[in-house]
């Protein structure tokens, strides 16, 4: 029965999955998508046997003062953190507001401005004001989807010097967008009518988000993740250069090609080889597109050819390694 | 006992220190950044081929941007996706943007805070014909949209999930179920206009793929690019570029930017010098260092080889 139902369950979903290809039956496509679904849920489902494996194979070393633990525990520390701060913290106890809109008495304050729309200047209109108050130094605020336009010149910051931003506007609907460039802060949104003479006023706290979209997280991804996954990389020009200088010889015939070949394709791809000799690129061209693709050709058509194989195997049962057949 | 052999100097050379090299590929690397060649960049069929294809779009087309990679891979995929995405902008194209790698979002949002809704060729960028974000900065108190997307009307970002080939595979059926038919911000797919007919990739009119390896160009083309017929470009990293090349002949890649060599390429047919272009200043210099490290290093080879047969021939 341990053995019997995975076969089973094997067999339908890899029925399905082939079948699909070759039915053009929506009944069929509906029960694939469905256990495409199934497989994304699998995929996600995943990520959490993932970290309750690297617990079961770290703890015990940890715990037990084995080979490099203190680099376990720094593992495991790192894995908490980060799921800690994954999660959305802010919207415990419900989704917290970015702010607040007053509106004051119409009329309150009499003003008139020229008309934005206007051909010929001259013409003037009814105007209101709209207040932002900023709870931020960095805050920005748009108006109507563009920055402000004050004394002539956009003014993106929320502030006008040291004191709260205030926008004469024509009366109307308008959109007020507050928010700070730092990513990992929430953005107050918020649309209005402003009447003659009245003041909108907009009190912003902007709130500081968790969750993978999170302040936090984001600053660990920028200021760890992302320079020690470049560096990793970036150390490959000179592990290539360094086994370049040590492996790469021409011991025999079939070497002596291989390395030949790399060289006209180093030179080729690069600039620095068509000022050597104009035909250089087009030989690197034709390494890549003859022998190459007739070489790759052959590795995808096999490694397809492999891959039906084998997956008939284990739709049918024949092949049993991923059910521990083998332990 | 037999007396130490004195060291010559092809002995010398076998115990040749590595970190010499390792000096030289960090030279060659910061030099040309300052002292660039400024030799000419030649557009291969290849990436001709990429641009030709984005070039037939017209206005209020929508494309799909895969984008999927991570942070090492900037320095290589960053300037075509840049490149292409001027284009893009230049032709108002809209654009629904997703990944399939879990590391990529948070880098792939601050990019479309910087690059999507906002431009990025400076005010003092010499005139380039046609740079919409270079119009957009001059027009910026005219209140030009252009070179500037708003979310969700010019461009929707649908975020990451996860799942490889079945996210591909699902989104070829059906994107809005696999994405919960909203986008990264909650936005309901229906809403938006321009997405709530395309259902599937093949309703796009081109697929733009920007992929560092596994799941990438590789597994659109495997599960989704035969059978729907879709029109699909890549930009790749250089050493994946023989491994894609095949379908690159086949057809079903319509056009293939490998590398950063490409993007230098890309660059100069939009008519933009960015970090590309700088790039292949960079690989001149690094590809010649290997390669002299690989004569070199045959060299002490073939010489020690040498000596060794005429020692066991004495």
């Amino acid at each position: 029965m341990k053995k019997q139902v995975p076969i089973f369950i094997t067999l339908v979903v890899g029925f399905f999955a082939t079948l699909e290809f070759y039915l053009p039956y929506s009944g069929v496509s509906s029960v694939q998508e469905t256990l495409l679904r199934f497989g994304q849920v699998l995929a996600a489902s995943a990520f959490v046997l993932g970290g309750v494996n690297v617990i079961q194979v770290n703890y015990p070393i940890i715990r037990r003062r084995g080979a490099d633990w203190p680099f376990k525990l720094l593992l495991l520390c790192s894995a908490v953190a980060m799921g800690l701060v994954g999660v959305k913290w802010h919207e415990v106890g419900g989704k917290p507001a970015n702010g607040y809109v007053r509106a004051g008495a119409i009329g309150e304050r009499a003003c008139e401005m020229p008309d934005p729309k206007a051909k010929k200047p001259g013409k003037k209109v009814a105007c209101g004001y709209i207040r932002v108050e900023a709870g931020r130094e960095d805050a920005q605020v748009k108006l109507d989807g563009d920055a402000p336009v004050v004394n002539g010149k956009p003014h993106p910051s929320a502030w006008a010097g040291d004191q709260h931003l205030v926008l004469k506007v024509p009366v109307g609907k308008h959109k007020v967008d507050v928010s700070v460039e730092l990513a990992g802060y929430g953005k107050f949104e918020s649309e209005f009518h402003v009447e003659a003479g009245q003041t909108i006023a907009l009190n912003t706290d902007l709130v500081m988000l968790w969750g993978p979209t999170g302040r936090v997280y984001t600053w660990i991804y920028d200021h760890v993740f992302a320079p020690c996954n470049a560096t990793m990389f970036a150390l490959l020009a000179f592990f290539i250069a360094s086994a370049a200088f040590r492996a790469f010889r021409a011991r025999n015939t079939e070497a002596a090609l291989l390395l030949g070949a790399a060289i006209l394709i180093m030179l080729g791809r690069v600039p620095f080889g068509r000022a050597i000799s104009a035909s250089l690129p087009e030989v690197a061209d034709w390494i890549i597109d003859v022998p190459n693709n007739a070489g790759r050709r052959a590795i995808i058509m096999g490694a397809a050819l492999g891959a039906i194989a084998t997956g008939l195997r284990v739709i049918v049962g024949l092949e049993r390694s991923h059910l521990g057949a083998g332990e | 006992m037999a007396e130490a052999r004195k060291q010559d100097w092809i002995d010398k050379l076998h115990d040749f220190d590595r970190r010499w090299i390792f000096l030289a590929m960090g030279i060659a690397i910061i030099v040309p950044f300052f002292f660039p060649l400024g030799l000419p960049v030649q557009v291969s069929p290849m990436v001709r081929s990429v641009y030709d294809t984005v070039e037939e779009l017209h206005e209020g087309d929508v494309v799909f941007l895969s984008l999927d990679m991570d942070p090492a891979s900037v320095p290589e995929l960053q300037p075509f996706y840049k490149a292409v995405l001027l284009q893009l902008k230049q032709k108002r194209v809209k654009i629904a943007i997703a990944t399939t790698w879990y590391a990529a979002p948070p880098m792939l949002e601050r990019w479309i805070r910087e690059t999507v809704e906002a431009n990025f060729v400076p005010d003092d960028a010499p005139a380039e014909k046609g740079l919409p974000d270079r119009d957009h900065v001059k027009n910026k108190l005219a209140k030009s949209k252009e070179g500037r997307y708003v979310k969700n009307v010019d461009y929707v970002w649908l975020g990451f999930r996860e799942g490889k080939e079945a996210v591909i595979s699902g989104m070829g059926k059906d994107l809005h179920d696999t994405f919960d038919g909203r986008a990264a911000d909650g936005t309901k797919l229906s809403d938006i206009p321009w997405m709530k007919d395309r259902r599937q990739l093949k309703d796009f009119k081109l697929l733009i793929l920007v992929s560092a390896g596994f799941p990438g160009i590789k597994e659109y083309v495997q599960q989704v690019q035969a059978r729907y017929k879709l029109r699909m470009v890549g930009s790749c990293t250089a050493v994946s570029t023989t491994d894609l090349t095949p379908y690159y002949d086949s057809g079903q890649l319509l056009g293939l930017a490998g590398g950063m060599t490409a993007a230098a390429e890309y660059e100069k047919l939009v008519n933009h010098r960015g970090s590309g272009t700088q790039g292949a200043e960079v690989l001149n210099v690094g590809h010649i260092v290997v390669i002299l490290a690989i004569i070199f290093g045959n060299i002490i080879f073939f010489v020690g080889r040498a000596r060794e047969r005429k020692r066991r021939a004495a």
